[in-house]
């Protein structure tokens, strides 16, 4: 029933040109899946391409290579996304990082989120902006009497539930959260992910929900893939990977997840990958829906670790 | 040991257009050589007021109300701008926040780190310049230091410009290093190694560390001692066992039990209840009270004082006295899964 594919990633591949001469490969040849009412996660270390994944299904990034399919739509194709320019740009929204950023300053509360709508001339189906944007907010969370405000009157955690409720304000079935709550306190972070939970539960939202985070991935998602220097090294339903990490890099990830206990936190080892053997390969499937990445000649890469 | 740093009665206000801002209110804790103490609270809790306080970084609507900082036996309360410069760098120094802001985006990362040992040792020649900084790379773990020598922070990631702003910090060996949340901005694998770092230079060079943080879970491996924040007070101070497996405090029961760790297989994380209170007009008796499901009535009425539990264990919560219902903690014990 959850196999109904919503985003198809194909070899996707994106490249940064630093210089003429200097080519950065921030994802290279990454493919999944994503299905319809998952929260799917990505993790990886800050460089692995996490972001440019997220930015190129958002069609902020245009890829080098590979196709992304939404809904079975080309969205790489100008002439498709052209067609289906008006679906695809209010069904799928973003929420960035940092919420001090991603608000403008200037607006107030009640405006940032209404502005989407303006933008896509949406009738606002409950009479008025204002009331769209009180029943947004009341969505997420957060008093009316914050309506009037500005970004810089609020907390960090209010912030990020206008960046929330301004993505929600179209009605979105994709959202895609990268990092939404790394600049957050962790009891904050904490009603953050049980927002999460309910939009997803409760009215079928689907996910893409990048963290460096594991503890909180474990807890919010459903599928996670391992991302390392640009490629899918690991991909596996979550209580599978973290009870049984195959990939070195993977490995690496779960043994750094801190332990709220001292004792057992300072024995606690660091594994170190150092991606020696890390190289070509391909994904493979080793048990249902778990896949990682192999060599060629067999082995996983970065087994040693 | 002897102690490094002493804080006492500590008080600093804001003055603001809505009122006077009580950001710290009567702290009082001491940090020893080569020890590693925890800062634990949520953001606007005053943690970072209190490190910039101590290392008088603070703006002119900034202000000691009250109370005393004496650092290696003197007291640099009143202590002047210029008498501060003197000090600065080689007793403290400070990681901050925010890697992207803390670096000059229009010098290399190489010559920020050497302007550094510049500033303290004006007899040095170029070449040793050249390897200290490139060693002082190789400390925090930058790869390849000599070709990233002449990079710019915007090629660096996050992480990567944290160590290079630490690598800034320990250039001239400080005494005490203030860490205000260093590790937020960066991933589990570097956070796990920048902690491991911090624990490494303490032990080399025998540094005393104020390590802020609002994650439990984080602290957790670097710090010897923990002191929990709350509304600009120290509501709860002990060795880091006596924190994480006996809590006394209903506030560090709250941050405990938010983290993941703590809800494995709940349909939903714990969060705590309301808001911190403004510190413009703070509550007349224990901040934490209206936000407290255990709280007692006296909590409204009147500030806890810091009941001792042994002797390096204080808490300030009307639940540790005599006359007070005995409550089972919702955390403690070794029992995190």
């Amino acid at each position: 029933m959850r196999k109904e594919i919503l985003v198809d990633v194909k070899n996707l591949t994106h490249q940064f040109h630093l210089t003429k001469k200097a080519v950065i490969r921030a994802v290279d040849d990454v493919s999944f899946q994503i299905f319809k009412g998952e929260i799917f996660g990505l993790v990886g270390e800050s460089g692995s391409g996490k972001s440019t994944v997220a930015r190129c299904l958002m069609n902020i990034y245009e890829p080098s290579a590979g196709s992304i399919q939404y809904r079975g739509i080309d969205i790489c194709d100008k002439r498709e996304f052209q067609k289906n320019k008006q679906m695809l740009q209010t069904r799928r929204q973003i929420i960035f990082q940092d919420s001090t950023s991603s608000l403008n300053q200037r607006m107030k509360v009640a405006d940032i989120i209404s502005e989407p709508m303006k933008i896509h001339h949406i009738t606002p189906p409950r009479g008025s902006y204002r009331k769209e944007a009180e029943f947004q907010m009341k969505y997420v969370g957060l008093d009316e009497s914050f309506l009037d405000r500005y970004p810089s009157e609020m907390s960090g955690g209010q912030r990020q539930r206008v960046a929330i409720a301004r993505a929600l304000s179209m009605e979105p079935e994709f959202l895609v959260a990268d990092e939404p709550i790394a600049s957050l306190d962790v009891s904050i972070q904490a009603q953050v992910i049980n927002l999460f939970r309910h939009l997803q539960q409760e009215h079928g939202f689907t996910f893409l929900f990048i963290a460096h985070d594991l503890a909180m991935v474990e807890y919010l998602c459903d599928r996670v893939g391992v991302m390392y220097h640009g490629r899918m090294v690991e991909l596996a339903p979550a209580k599978e990977l973290f009870s049984n990490p195959l990939h070195g890099y993977t490995k690496t990830l779960l043994s750094a997840i801190p332990i709220p206990d001292p004792v057992r936190e300072r024995k606690r080892k660091l594994l170190v990958y150092d991606g020696a053997d890390f190289g070509k390969g391909e994904l493979k499937e080793v048990s249902p829906d778990h896949f990682v990445l192999q060599r060629s000649e067999g082995g996983y890469t970065g087994e040693k670790a | 040991m002897e102690n490094l740093l002493e804080v006492k009665n500590l008080s600093v206000s804001f003055q603001s257009g809505a009122g006077e801002v009580q950001a710290v209110r009567d702290v009082s804790f001491t940090l020893k050589r080569g020890e590693i103490l925890a800062v634990v609270g949520e953001s606007g809790c005053g943690k970072s007021v209190l490190c910039k306080c101590i290392m008088k970084l603070l703006p002119a609507s900034a202000s000691i109300k009250n109370g005393s900082i004496i650092v290696c036996g003197q007291d640099i309360t009143n202590y002047k701008e210029r008498d501060m410069q003197k000090i600065r760098g080689k007793t403290f120094s400070m990681i901050f926040q925010d890697p992207m802001t803390s670096l000059n985006p229009t010098i290399k990362i190489g010559q920020q780190i050497a302007e550094a040992i510049l500033v303290h040792e004006k007899k040095i020649t170029k070449e040793q310049v050249y390897q200290r900084v490139i060693d002082l790379m190789e400390l925090v773990g930058i790869e390849q230091p000599h070709e990233r020598f002449h990079l710019y922070p915007y090629n660096f990631s996050g992480g990567m410009r944290q160590r290079s702003v630490m690598a800034i910090a320990l250039a001239s060996n400080p005494d005490i290093l203030f860490a205000d949340e260093p590790t937020t901005a960066l991933d589990v694998t570097i956070q796990a190694q920048i902690l491991d770092l911090l624990r490494e230079v303490q032990e080399k060079l025998g540094t005393a560390t104020i390590l802020v943080s609002h994650d439990l879970g984080v602290v957790a491996r670097a710090a010897d001692r923990v002191a929990v924040m709350y509304a600009g007070k120290i509501v709860e101070i002990g060795m880091a066992e006596e924190i994480y497996y006996d809590p006394r405090h209903p506030y560090t029961w709250g941050l405990m039990r938010s983290l993941p760790a703590f809800s494995k297989g709940k349909d939903s994380l714990y969060t705590i209840p309301g808001m911190p209170p403004t510190l413009v007009n703070p509550p007349k008796g224990d901040a934490y009270a209206c936000r407290n499901e255990y709280a007692l009535g006296i909590d409204y009425e009147e500030m806890p004082p810091m009941f001792r539990i042994t002797d390096t264990h204080y808490a300030a919560t009307w639940l540790l006295d005599e006359r007070a219902p005995k409550i089972i903690p919702p955390v403690g014990g070794k029992s995190f899964a």
